[in-house]
């Protein structure tokens, strides 16, 4: 997790914008705005995907495969509108073949406006991204400090006799048995 | 007979910038046949400026068929409607134009040989050429006060003068460019690397080109002698300095030295514009409602690109119609896929530098 922490990795999808976000994009990564120091790359894989970075106002036939692209990337996972059209549309709102933004098919958490939105605007963008990311991360993978201070037990005692330490099963069972006390005890209101 | 193979290619894909399907019969690493579908970008830009936009504000709705280009068509329909409105430019708004269309026509190559060199693993030399591109993008940005889409042309003139301070920097500036695109071309030329991938792949002949009617870099990197900026008198390119550059080889490298010399040409436009501006208007007053019928052949930086606007007399245009330079170079594209090797076809693809929010519009 820490890895991932420090180095989101981001997904680029046009969906009908005029490319003027997306040219900035690419001019994000570029040596004067560089957005790799902070160790985010433009990644082509949904699978290993982050920060999902949209830009253009969804045409009929590019939200199918927006809709497929945000199922397959992991949770958790944080959207990022870049550009006018992406945030409502911009000018080619109600153009006949045009869905008007992108939160009408995927929840957006992050809206960059402009046209074109400037790089300084989009790596502001990303930063807020990652705080959300982090946020998201937290709520899903928080481990109670008492399974923490339980499981620390454990594996000392068991290294002091020798044995040897399967790290997953002990905390399989910790867990398993966490869950199951919390269930048992009663609400108290 | 080996194993046939169909492979996708896109609509999602790390080499490709926009969204275009390409699905190749493949048979021993060997194409055999391909289906290409550049739709998924339709906006429907055309049918709403000729049913819910007026003429006046059409000039800032094209500009968003393409970001790269944008300049192309804002000025392409701007000189139609002009031809319509039976207007002529003030000499200094002329020369504007070409200014900021020549930048912005450096800014695209140097975009395009990015990508090309990209494809073919040449990472610090994009890093190189996407660090002087933000030099125009700040030339670009003094002068129209945007980075991508400049709105600068308006009908009458244009939007925005140049200031003697602005111009100042505007100096600096294309001088620093300059030196370094005397160095690109050098690595352009004499790179044993690149060489090694380029030369002798993806060949166009030049009858294949005449035959399927390319565009542009592609056309002139097969020896076909075309350019609208030739044959165009609403702006001042031959009085400027204007040379057509024609490579003869039709390869991935041919096209690349045609956009680099191109540059070079861009540059001596921009300091004789720099050089010979001529005091007076910027912009004009324009009255009247466009009528009857007009058409514009104009350069973009992918090739031509063609405006015909319709008019009756009211705020609204009856007919308008743009034919974009990647459509042309579509059919030959296909038609060089067909018995390539299909680890060639990133770097193919790119060499063309599709523009594909211009095909779909
Ligand atoms: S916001 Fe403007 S510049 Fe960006 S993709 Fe949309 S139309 Fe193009």
């Amino acid at each position: 997790m820490s890895i991932r922490k420090k180095s989101p990795w981001i997904l680029h999808y046009n969906c009908g914008s005029c490319n003027g976000c997306d040219i900035e994009i690419l001019a994000c990564t570029g040596p004067k705005y560089d957005v790799e120091r902070f160790g985010i790359i433009n990644k082509g894989n949904p699978k290993q995907a982050d920060i999902l970075v949209v830009t253009g106002p969804v045409t009929k036939r590019t939200r199918a495969r927006l809709l497929r692209l945000y199922m397959q990337m992991p949770e958790p996972k944080v959207v990022v509108a870049v550009g006018a059209c992406a945030c409502t549309g911009g000018v080619f709102r109600h153009m006949y073949n045009v869905e008007n933004g992108v939160d009408r098919y995927i929840p957006v958490d992050v809206y960059v406006p402009g046209c074109a939105a400037r790089p300084e605007n989009i790596l502001k963008g990303i930063a807020l991204a990652l705080e959300i990311w982090e946020k998201k991360t937290k709520d899903t993978i928080e481990i109670p400090t008492v399974i923490k201070k339980e499981y620390e037990k454990i594996v000392a005692k068991m290294l002091m006799h020798g044995q040897v330490v399967d790290r997953r099963k002990i905390i399989y069972d910790l867990v398993s048995k966490y869950i199951q006390r919390k269930l048992e005890t009663p609400k108290c209101d | 007979m080996g194993n046939k193979m169909i492979v996708p290619f896109g609509s999602q894909h790390v080499a490709l910038p926009e969204p275009v399907r390409f699905v190749f019969e493949t048979e021993n690493e060997i194409i055999t046949n391909v289906e290409v579908d550049v739709g998924y970008v339709h906006r429907g830009i055309e049918k709403a400026c000729q049913t819910k936009i007026g003429y006046k504000q059409v000039a800032y709705v094209v500009p968003r068929i393409c970001g790269l280009c944008s300049i192309s068509h804002n000025m392409a329909y701007i000189i139609a409607i002009e031809k319509l409105l039976e207007f002529e430019a003030p000499k200094r708004a002329k020369y504007l134009r070409v200014l900021a269309h020549e930048l912005d026509r450096i800014h695209s190559h140097l975009f395009a040989m990015a990508h090309v060199a990209e494809a073919a693993g040449y990472e610090n030399l994009v890093m190189y050429l996407f660090r002087d591109r933000e030099l125009v993008m700040e030339c670009l940005e003094l002068l129209t006060g945007n980075r991508v889409q400049f709105d600068y042309g308006c009908i009458g003139g244009v939007n925005r003068d140049l200031t003697p301070e602005v111009e100042k920097e505007l100096r600096k500036k294309l001088k620093k460019l300059e030196e370094r695109l005397f160095w690109f071309r050098d690595v352009y030329l004499n790179d044993y690397t690149l060489n090694l991938r380029w030369k002798g792949v993806g060949v166009i002949p030049k009858e294949m080109a005449e035959k399927y009617n390319a565009a542009g870099p592609v056309a002139r990197g097969s020896g076909v002698r075309t350019d609208a900026r030739a044959e165009f008198d609403a702006l001042p390119y031959r009085e400027l300095g204007f040379e057509m550059v024609v490579y003869e080889d039709g390869d991935i490298w041919a096209r690349n030295m045609v956009r680099m010399d191109e540059l070079l040409i861009s540059m001596r436009m921009i300091w004789n514009v720099l050089d010979g501006l001529p005091e007076g208007n910027y912009k004009e007053n324009v009255k009247g409602m466009p009528k009857g019928e007009a058409v514009c052949r104009w350069e973009a930086p992918r090739g031509e690109l063609f405006y015909h606007v319709r008019g009756d007399g009211k705020q609204i245009l009856t007919r308008m119609r743009v034919k974009t330079p990647t459509f042309s170079n579509i059919p030959v594209l296909k038609e060089l896929f067909i018995g390539a090797n299909y680890a060639d076809v990133p770097a193919i693809i790119i060499s063309f530098d599709p523009c594909l929010s211009c095909t779909a519009r």
